[in-house]
């Protein structure tokens, strides 16, 4: 199962690419920001997750996600939103963007395969 | 060429890039901790790396890419922006650049090697990762540490317990369930609203668009011959009126002229406002122009830049470019001193270089100012002496003003050493020939000590321009006005000869003269009474055009020769009158270099 990390930090996104490949998930690509992660779907239309940050330059994540979702060929693909906790606001626009889930920082490998298993879960249903 | 489609606006993207790109990276020099422009610059690196790649120009995209690499460094506050590191960026950008101009002529990347600057590039890499590598193996570790006791936290220090991460998610769910209910009681109206308002977003964001230089042109084009048709009409109806002025029909037709005339009149305005661009886009290049020669010879340089705003027409910014560079660098090559200098003459180690525009009439004024060592009038004469230019004689009898105007003569250079700067083979008379050749004029003025100042006034468009028509025998000239300073009125007997050379006494001041019928070989006895001598300024170089009447002054349109004759000597175009015959304008500056070769 191919996953999708975004996040214009490389540093974080080294860090969540670590843990998922702890917890299972070892086929991993990554994005820089919104319109690379884009650009990344467009070569590799098997991804079945994506886990995008919010605030990134060029397209941030809430564009990013809006985008795909009205994309005909990407819009059902399950979206993470990684989030911190004070951003209660940002977390409703990503809900009524049409993410499947967040998960709000600092957060636990636990916590990240929690979100990951209930999503695809969701999913199936 | 995979993406033909989306060249033209690929290239336009990236040379808005490039051109705000330079800018940006000079001032980070001043301000390495400005994150903001740091992530300018990183996303301009970044979007050409993403367009390059997409359009499948690979040298591009490695260069980027390479960029990219170092300014992400940069812009995580691992390490500093040295002027080491400007260099090597600076000159990858310049590859870019190269490119871009290869692309723009022939729709391929340049066959060219770009290894060494991927080198540089790589190499500044690898020293700047030393000191993150030492960050980021540090959070690695901390990973590692964590990990044996199965609690490695992600994005901050304390991750919340299941109680409270339980409580945040209800919340969340109440807030999101609430903001779902809301949308439903929405009213009509308001939704109205949103949409009235998305409808004004997308209308500001069409407000601009893009046209093809070429449109616009052949646009001027049918406006020029649209003011041909309507000096020709006025004319007509000037006759028909002055023949039937009780008619009733005519009398509406002059109304209805006047109307058409003053529509004309500001279409032509309008059209030539829509060709128009800001001076800032050539104005852009020069902080990078000002810091690599100022670099180059160990000088130190403020450069203040006024009136970029200023706008004229897109043919001419084109051309203002190389001009205005050869005198940025002249001035910090020439005027502006060693700051070690400049700090025994009490003046601030760095020199101040002013770029200035502003609009006068129908002329854009373009101003080169340093605060330098000014230019030292006796050391031009006797420059102009031992080049044979003047003889020791005439340098006598020069004004200081006409002695600092050698310097726009053909093979005058005061430099001492020739640098790598100036001394390249083009002297400022290149720069007079550029400016002169956009029917502008160019002086310099200069305090001893105190600094130097070139004056360059350029007409705003080159297509339609005021003249004065002039007549010798049955040939009708035009003049550009800009060029013309008065005209007087004289006979036979007024004209004198020194050294074999025609000139008359104007005020006190002795004015060579150049008889027009004797440049084109017109036919037919000269008059002795009565001609008119419309006196020329060219720079600061005066002469009188003899002619045998005036006729008046009239907008022209400048059309070219055509092919057939190509360009002809002393004829800057022709243009078609009211009354339908077509005129010779006459090309000024063409003539004074017509005259210092053959006298």
């Amino acid at each position: 199962m191919k996953i999708l990390v975004v996040d214009d930090s490389p540093t974080m996104r080294r860090i969540i690419v670590n843990v998922l490949n702890r917890i299972g998930y070892k086929d991993v690509i990554e994005a820089e920001n919104g319109l690379d992660a884009l650009h990344k779907l467009k070569v590799n239309p098997d991804v079945s997750l994506i886990l995008t940050d919010w605030n990134m330059p060029e397209m941030d994540g809430l564009t990013f996600v809006e985008t795909v979702r009205s994309s005909p060929v990407f819009k059902s693909i399950p979206i993470i939103m990684v989030t911190t906790i004070g951003a209660k606001e940002e977390i409703i626009k990503a809900l009524k963007a049409g993410v499947n889930n967040y998960i709000v920082k600092p957060f636990t490998p636990d916590i990240l395969r929690e979100k990951i298993e209930k999503t695809l879960a969701q999913i199936k249903k | 060429m995979a993406e033909l489609e989306f060249f033209d606006d690929f290239i336009t993207e990236v040379t808005e890039i490039l051109e705000s790109l330079d800018q940006d990276l000079v001032e980070l020099e001043s301000r390495a901790d400005d994150l903001d422009l740091l992530n300018k610059i990183f996303r301009a690196a970044h979007t050409i790396k993403g367009t390059s790649s997409f359009m499948g120009f690979t040298r591009m995209m490695t260069i980027t890419h390479k960029m990219e690499d170092i300014l992400n460094i940069l812009r995580s506050g691992k390490a500093k922006v040295t002027p080491g590191v400007m260099d090597v960026i600076l000159e990858a950008v310049d590859v870019v650049k190269s490119i871009v101009d290869h692309l723009k002529e022939t729709q391929e990347e340049p066959d060219i090697d770009i290894s060494g600057i991927v080198g540089k590039l790589e190499k500044v890499y690898q020293e700047l990762r030393i000191g993150e590598d030492m960050a980021s193996s540090a959070s690695e570790l901390k990973i590692e540490e964590k990990t044996q006791g199965e609690d490695i936290v992600i994005g901050g220090e304390k991750p919340l317990s299941r109680e409270e991460l339980e409580a945040f998610e209800r919340e969340i769910e109440e807030l999101f369930k609430a903001e779902l209910e809301k949308e439903k009681v929405k009213t009509v109206s308001e939704k109205d609203k949103d949409e009235a308002k998305k409808q004004d977003d997308k209308k500001a964001k069409e407000n601009t668009i893009r046209v093809d230089i070429s449109r616009l042109d052949n646009l001027m084009n049918l406006v020029g011959e649209l003011v041909l048709g309507r000096n020709r009409l006025l004319r007509i109806v000037q006759q028909l009126y002055q023949k039937y002025d009780q008619d009733e029909l005519v009398q509406q037709l002059v109304e209805t002229m006047d109307q058409v005339d003053f529509i004309t009149t500001d279409l032509q305005f309008a059209v030539m406002k829509t060709r128009m661009v800001p001076i800032g886009r050539v104005f852009s290049r020069f902080p990078r122009v000002v810091r690599d020669v100022a670099r180059e010879l160990r000088k130190e340089v403020r450069l203040v830049i006024e009136g970029e705003d200023t706008e004229l027409d897109r043919s001419i910014v084109d051309e203002i470019n190389d001009p205005l560079v050869h005198l940025v660098r002249n001035a910090i090559d020439h005027g502006i001193e060693y700051p070690e200098e400049r700090e025994i003459l009490g003046k601030l180690r760095e020199g101040l270089l002013r770029l200035k525009a502003y609009h006068e009439g129908n002329h854009i004024v373009i101003v080169v100012e340093d605060d330098g060592r000014g230019i030292d009038v006796e050391k031009v004469k006797r420059k102009a002496i031992e080049r044979g230019i003047i003889s020791p004689e005439e340098a006598k009898r020069m004004t200081e003003n006409d002695a600092l105007n050698l310097i726009f003569l053909p093979g005058f250079s005061t430099a001492e050493k020739v640098s790598s700067v100036s001394g390249r083979g083009v002297g400022m008379d290149v720069v007079r020939v550029c400016v002169e050749k956009l029917n502008g004029t160019i002086e310099v003025r200069s305090e001893k000590g105190k600094g130097t100042q070139i004056i360059m006034k350029i007409p705003l468009t080159l297509a339609i321009i005021q003249s004065l028509l002039v007549q010798v025998d049955e040939e009708i000239y035009a003049i550009p006005l800009v060029s013309v300073v008065e005209a007087v009125r004289l006979n036979e007997e007024n004209i004198k000869t020194v050294e074999n050379k025609e000139v008359i006494v104007l005020r006190d001041t002795v004015l060579p003269l150049v008889r027009l019928r004797n440049i084109f070989d017109v036919p037919g006895e000269p008059k002795v009474k009565n001609m008119y001598v419309v006196v020329i300024a060219i720079g600061e170089k005066r002469f009188g055009l003899v002619v045998d009447r005036l006729i008046g002054q009239e907008e022209v349109v400048i059309k070219s020769l055509g092919p057939y004759l190509g360009s002809v000597e002393g004829i800057a175009g022709a243009t078609i009158m009211g009354d339908g015959r077509v005129t010779l304008i006459l090309d000024v500056a063409g003539i004074v270099n017509m005259l210092t070769y053959s006298y």
